[in-house]
């Protein structure tokens, strides 16, 4: 019942056009590095975001820079969009009441609504890792992977580093989608609700920014996100992996736990 | 009404549960001495015997000097040239791997980036990822020396008395209440300077009750309730890590600076050597004993050309006669003739010893 609800849940959201417009804006950034990289002059070491000196050596390079650029704004703003829209979608388009009326129960809504958000942040970061490897691949030659550590690794497990990159970015990206839920029980315009969650992400990033508020940093759902560099050590280094796990999934229950306060109680008219 | 309350239960109930959870993680486990008491003479014994184990482990260093800091912005880069400079600002984690005394790596991990410093039998390998950049050393055969080898003539609880008898007049010592570190059990040596002139309040290291292995430094500061200067395990694994760890060679692509190393017997470090190879010509003269010690450098040991110059102008403070650099432990007074005053004491002291002259 529950696995037939996401299923057309899923469904619906990747038949919008939106979501495929939102998925192509992102694959066009590691498409867009790339041929800006072919066509200009080599980058001197060290200069612009990280890696990107390394792509003319190496084409695997461009999924890595490319989520590094997306990391601050793309990825957030995009999750922002399909997290924002859950329930506040469905309320603006009057069709919440309709959804309710089957006995679907509101619990059941709410999980599937997530579960649909939280698709959608497995495959966003997917789909610039593959698309920034592809088009690498297509652009500059490929081969053996230098790491930040200066170890090399072969092609077959630097592909693995960069999808392990996806995942930890997937995980990292689960907390501000329960907020975005959250938001989106509050009000009946989903512009509104997507706008507050892609502000509050940024907000998050600015207050991560401030050494003066040091002790507040371990707290912030963004504090981890750019630790994916992590993973590209050699050996690998799991401990942020791990405790942006556990503090993503302190922002999935507390915000998990207040959205089913809000939608439960929430008085549904349209 | 009372159902509606019942709902927003879990919302109230879970982030009470994570305050819980934070609040009993933060409060410091109550070690409550489980190791045997020991005199300080015995715990450096304990120390001077302890004959480097094998190890893999994660150091975390914090230090609050009061130097400005700047805000780490995730994809940006900075200058390769202040890269080791940053060092003393700002917390940082890096990872140590050692097997005997030959080999070693120590990888500091910034975001994004990391700085690595490898030995390998004789080659010593210094690897920056965010410029791609790396420096090759030799030491040369002779001059590596096993760091025991000299200490081979005294034992250690000779060592430990030698270095007692030689700090009791100025430091008082004792054993603090064992302290956890990296989860393991380890003795507190607190080093208090008996002088009020430093502003040096204590310096504290943690002690591991088995091996002897120093697990952690903490530098207080007088006035300043935040440890000034704090670095410490936070996992360690005795036992020899994986060989291939020791094994570096500089990454296509990467600009290899090769370097020489004098050829003094002395370094069983090459980090060791390097800032001695200046200011053989002129000395630098120490004026007062202990911890109220001043170290005068003549004119002409800061070479204006280097690039820490211009840092040197945005970290220091204009005062009477010259340029103070004031952090929590040390203060530099740079005189306008281009004498260099430095010491753990107030820059009064640093005043009264420069007007002497």
């Amino acid at each position: 019942m529950t696995g037939g609800l996401l299923a057309s849940e899923l469904g619906l959201l990747f038949r919008r056009r939106r979501t495929w417009a939102m998925l192509c804006a992102l694959a066009a950034i590691p498409i867009l590095i790339a041929v800006a990289v072919r066509v200009s002059s080599a980058v001197p070491a060290g200069r612009g975001p990280a890696f990107l000196d390394r792509i003319t050596q190496n084409g695997l390079f461009v999924g890595v820079t490319a989520m590094v650029v997306s990391v601050p704004l793309f990825l957030p703003l995009t999750v922002g969009v399909v997290a924002g829209d859950t329930i506040a979608g469905e309320a603006g388009q009057g069709t919440l009441r309709y959804l309710l009326v089957a006995p679907a129960g509101r619990i059941r809504l709410l999980l599937v609504k997530y579960g649909g958000a939280a698709v959608f942040v497995v495959v966003a970061p997917l789909v610039v890792a593959l698309a920034g490897a592809g088009i690498g691949a297509a652009l500059f030659p490929v081969g053996p992977v230098t790491l930040l550590s200066g170890d090399r690794i072969g092609t077959g497990e630097a592909l693995a580093r960069l999808l392990l990159i996806a995942a930890y970015l997937a995980l990292s990206l689960l907390g501000l989608s329960a907020i975005g839920l959250f938001i989106s029980t509050l009000t009946d315009v989903p512009v509104g609700a997507m706008a507050a969650t892609v502000v509050l992400s940024v907000v998050s990033q600015v207050l991560d920014a401030l050494p003066q508020l040091d002790w507040l940093h371990p707290w912030l759902f963004s504090h981890y996100w750019l630790d994916f560099g992590d993973l590209l050590r050699q050996p690998v280094s799991w401990e942020s992996f791990a405790a942006n796990a556990v503090l993503q999934g302190g922002y999935v229950a507390v915000f998990g736990a207040l959205a089913y306060g809000r939608f439960i109680t929430k008085d549904v008219l349209s | 009404m009372t159902r509606k309350w019942l709902r927003w239960l879990p919302a109230a109930a879970v982030p009470a549960v994570i305050a819980a959870g934070a609040l009993t993680g933060s409060l410091p486990a109550s070690a409550g001495d489980p190791l045997p008491p020991k005199t300080p003479q015995q715990v450096l014994e304990l120390v001077a015997r302890h004959g480097e184990p094998a190890l893999s482990g994660t150091l975390e260093q914090s230090s609050n000097l009061g130097l400005p800091e700047l805000p780490k912005t995730g994809a940006g880069t900075d200058a390769s040239s202040a890269a080791w400079l940053e060092l003393l600002t700002g917390p940082h984690t890096a990872r140590v791997y050692r097997d005997g005394p030959e080999n070693a790596r120590i990888q500091v991990m910034d975001r994004l980036a990391e700085r690595d410093a490898t030995r390998h039998g004789n080659d010593v390998w210094l690897y920056n990822s965010k410029d791609n950049t790396a420096a090759h050393a030799r030491i040369p055969a002779d001059g590596a020396g096993h760091p025991g080898a000299t200490d081979a003539t005294a034992t250690p609880d000779q060592l430990a008395a030698a270095l007692l008898a030689k700090i009791d007049s100025s430091t008082a010592v004792t054993v603090g209440t064992d302290v956890r570190v990296a989860g393991r059990a380890a003795y507190n040596l607190v080093l208090t300077p008996k002088s009020d002139a430093t502003l040096v309040a204590s310096i504290a290291v943690a002690v591991d009750g088995q091996t002897g292995l120093p697990l952690g430094v903490e530098v207080k500061a007088r006035g300043q309730a935040d440890p000034a200067f704090r670095v410490a395990y936070t996992s360690l694994t005795l036992g020899a890590p994986d060989a291939s760890v020791f094994n570096f060679s500089p990454p296509p692509g990467a600009t290899v600076k090769e370097m020489t190393v004098p050829a003094h017997k002395q370094g069983q470090d090459s980090r060791h050597t390097a800032p001695q190879s200046k200011g053989s010509a002129h000395k630098p003269a120490v004026t007062g004993t202990g911890w109220d010690s001043v170290i005068e450098f003549p004119a002409g040991t800061a070479g204006p050309a280097s690039n820490a110059a211009a840092l040197l102008q945005q970290a220091t403070v204009p005062v009477q006669g010259g340029r103070l650099l004031s952090t929590a432990l040390v203060n530099v007074l740079v005189l306008d003739d281009g004498r260099v005053f430095a010491g753990s004491v107030p820059p009064e002291r640093l005043q009264t010893a420069a007007a002497k002259k």
